[in-house]
């Protein structure tokens, strides 16, 4: 479903990514860790059509995200990770917006819109302004727009950021529930449990590289570690590892 | 002190690491040009008071009150722009900025805090005041043939008048932002702050100010000097800064002194009634101002939000990037309520056309009309690209951080920036007509002007808005916590300028054609063959100018954004 060949990004002199190969499968939900400055975020801009690659290309469903654009981002859901949205719409109207924009038929629109605001808890906030929400909200409700249309691939980038321990376990349902029906999620997160309880197989990104790559146990051994949690193994292939 | 210091230091280190960033070239470039024009501005502001003040001077009797009055009038102005602007700087700084969560969670006392603030908060709402006040000040003391004495008082007198100012500001801001919370106060402030420019603005031009260099339009003499001589209160700073720098140009030291110390005692005493004031109140109002806005807009239920359901026709998503771009603006009170500042400025400048005093002047009236509003045509031109300036250059970089909605979406960027390019061109067309109809009736022109007029302003109005967009787009900043400042950035300047020489280069296009036409349907001749040639040739050029100025813009603003 997502296909990373030979991606680079580099920020004058700086490589922000480097070469980087991957392929997902559909259904999978992919968890992408990796010490801060790593690449992460980039390599997640680039898969979103946000940014461009300096070399290499991302393909999501078969399209290339870099020559059709439009095409690959209506297969596309991206959640930031940090809450910017238009502060001076409504909750109910930022929905529409998104759903707009993406093509959602507008006679299922309205009933979707309100059925993921009740779902994300925010349906006695749809018209409010924005600005008076929490950052949690803003979250929540950013996470909501992402899958008003359905989309094939969801792109997520510190997804359990500000949200509180029930807005968690939600968000952690609802991605299992995508990934059972067949949808894709390459997820970013600094959160090792997360990403250990949640994630199919999981890729290891360091100084723009891909170090490591497979499930926790995949990891371990190329960690040469006999047991251990993922934090253990993160810490040895990152070389962080002071013990 | 040093915890103060230490509290602005970060000020003065992103001033010094400017050099540093990565767009300094930009910064070098913007930094050259405001320069150039800024002095220009001095030297022009110098120039017009020296040649005021020395027609003052030669009028006998009344040519010393003349200018005494003059002066009142500068520093009473002054005094009210350091105050509105020290309201809304200091609003910012105490209690709205970003990084007060951080300064706030220093282990400083509060009050030392307070006194950074407003420290910062000074400088920022005075330094272009006091640099404009200068080439008024200098040219009086060239005028009265003042020694150093009067330039020393004249430089001391500034400090204490804006530190006067700025606690007078923000001894307001202390009291009502510990009844209202900070962010409803900015718009309250910012609202009944246009109001009154507006007023300030409309009473001024009103009272026609012209006739106090025309001694006979006045019913007697005795009512003009009874005008001229109403002096101030001597209970008022712009008093004591009035009388200090009179008495300095008589030569009264002493008392130019007592007016100066008098200044300074109000200031101090000023400063330490408003640190008292803040050790209560600041703290209060600033966890006032971090309170949720909740409730600012409950709307009653409303599932299919459309308020453009007439417009079906118009593809889908361009009606709802229109709709979101008219909500966020109309939305943000601190963004149309300049609309009024707007607004009070066409009135003017209609009420300009209304006055002109036709008759008295020496050339025929055809001649004088036919050219006010050929040049009318530049004038709302630039009142456009003042406009643009304000509302449509900003208007990518008002996206802000929210910019990454737009990105990820199926959408071409192309078609994001000319949605943008029409929510503002229709209004600011019928703006721009009315402007030049208006003003043209006011003139009595020809109906040829007027048909030239309005197409010329039909043609160029695109033009202008397309700058600003494309402009705007190439040359965005999505970081700002007011992105309506964008336009004294690099881009900004490189827009105005290009906007004015593409007036420019119309106007220019069209004079020579204009003049031949006009003279020759003055004399009941037509126009001959070459003259003919060349007029088609003239306005074949305005036409591709005036279609350039949308397509390169717009293209290089998309190319940019797109990078």
């Amino acid at each position: 479903m997502i296909e990373i060949k030979n991606l680079t990004k580099k920020y004058g002199k700086k490589l922000a990514v480097d070469h980087l190969n991957l392929s997902i499968a559909k259904g999978e939900l992919f968890g992408f860790i990796g010490p801060n400055g790593a690449g992460k975020t980039t390599t997640l801009h680039i898969m979103a059509g946000i940014l461009g690659a300096t070399e290499g290309s991302a393909t999501i469903g078969g399209i290339d995200v870099a020559e059709e654009p439009k095409r690959a981002k209506k297969l596309i859901g991206f959640i930031p990770d940090r809450p910017f949205v238009y502060e001076k719409l409504t909750g109910s109207e930022f929905m529409h917006f998104i759903g707009d924009l993406y093509g959602v038929p507008e006679a299922t629109l309205p009933a979707k819109a309100e059925d993921l605001l009740m779902r994300f808890s925010l349906y006695d906030w749809a018209n409010h302004l924005i600005e008076s929400y929490s950052h949690g909200m803003k979250q929540r409700l950013i996470i909501a727009s992402a899958l008003l249309h359905d989309p094939e691939v969801l792109i997520v980038d510190e997804p359990m950021v500000g949200l509180d321990p029930a807005g968690i376990r939600m968000v952690k349902t609802i991605f299992r529930k995508l990934t059972d029906n067949g949808k894709t999620i390459f997820m970013s997160t600094h959160s090792l449990e997360i990403a250990e309880e949640l994630c199919d197989r999981i890729g290891i990104i360091h100084n723009g590289r891909l170090i490591a790559l497979g499930t926790t146990g995949d990891l371990r051994t190329t960690a040469r570690l006999k047991e251990g949690d993922l934090e253990e193994a993160f810490l040895r292939l990152t070389g962080k590892d002071d013990s | 002190m040093n915890e103060i210091l230490s509290l602005i230091s970060p000020r003065w280190f992103s001033f010094k690491n400017g050099g540093m960033a990565q767009n300094a070239g930009n910064r070098r470039i913007r930094f050259f040009l405001f320069a150039v024009i800024g002095a220009a501005f001095w030297l022009g502001a110098f120039f017009i008071f020296y040649r005021v003040l020395t027609y003052f001077r030669g009028v006998e009797e009344f040519g010393d009150i003349l200018s005494r009055k003059l002066l009142s009038m500068v520093i009473m102005t002054f005094f009210s722009l350091l105050v509105f602007s020290g309201i809304i700087t200091s609003l910012s700084k105490l209690y709205l900025s970003r990084d007060l969560i951080l300064i706030h969670s220093l282990p400083v006392e509060r009050f030392r805090i307070f006194i950074a603030r407003w420290i910062e908060s000074t400088i920022d709402s005075s330094w272009m005041a006091v640099l404009f006040s200068i080439p008024v000040f200098l040219s009086y003391g060239v005028v009265y043939q003042a020694g150093p004495f009067y330039y020393g008082i004249a430089g001391m007198t500034l400090i204490p008048f804006c530190l006067i100012s700025s606690l007078l500001s923000v001894l307001l801001v202390l009291i009502v932002a510990a009844v209202l919370p900070a962010g409803r106060i900015r718009t309250l402030f910012v609202f009944m702050g246009l109001v009154f420019v507006v007023a300030l603005i409309l009473a001024f031009r009103l009272m026609r100010p012209e006739r106090l260099v025309n001694p006979e339009s006045f019913a007697s003499l005795v009512l003009y000097l009874q005008e001229m001589e109403i002096s101030g209160s001597p209970f008022l700073p712009t008093t004591w800064a009035f009388d200090g720098l009179f008495h300095a140009l008589a030569n009264q030291h002493a008392a130019a002194l007592f007016d100066l110390v008098l200044s300074l005692s109000a200031a101090a005493a000023l400063f330490y009634i408003a640190v008292w004031i803040a050790g209560s109140l600041y703290f209060k109002g600033y966890t006032k101002a971090q309170t949720s806005a909740e409730k600012l807009l409950v709307r009653k239920k409303a599932p299919r939000p459309h308020c453009v359901r007439p417009l079906t026709i118009i593809p889908r998503t361009t009606r709802t990037l229109a709709a979101k771009e008219v909500r966020t603006l109309l939305r943000d009170q601190t963004q149309w309520t300049q609309l009024f500042l707007i607004a009070a400025l066409i009135v003017v400048y209609l009420y300009n056309f209304s006055v002109l005093p036709m008759e008295q002047a020496k050339i025929r009236p055809i001649y004088l009309q036919n050219l006010f509003s050929f040049l009318n045509m530049g004038l709302a031109a630039f009142v456009l690209v003042a406009v643009v300036a304000r509302f449509v250059y900003p208007a990518v970089s008002c996206e802000g951080d929210a910019f990454w909605i737009i990105r990820a979406a199926p959408l071409e960027l192309r078609m994001f920036l000319w949605v943008k390019f029409f929510v503002y061109y229709l209004p600011l067309l019928v703006l721009a007509e009315v402007l030049i109809v208006s003003s043209n009736i006011l003139l009595q022109v020809t109906p040829f002007m007027m048909v030239l007029s309005i197409a010329t302003i039909f043609l160029t109005t695109p033009g202008i808005v397309a700058l600003g967009i494309g402009f705007g787009a190439a040359y965005p900043d999505f970081h700002s916590e007011n992105p309506s400042q964008s336009v004294t950035s690099f881009g900004g300047l490189l827009f105005m300028l290009l906007a004015a020489g593409f007036i420019l280069l119309v106007i220019v296009l069209e004079a020579g054609p204009v003049y031949q036409f006009f003279i020759a349907d003055i004399h009941g001749r037509t126009l001959s063959a070459p003259q003919m040639v060349r007029l088609i040739i003239s306005f074949g050029l305005v036409l591709v100018a005036c279609i350039l100025s949308v397509v390169l813009p717009m293209r290089f603003g998309q190319r940019r954004l797109s990078e």
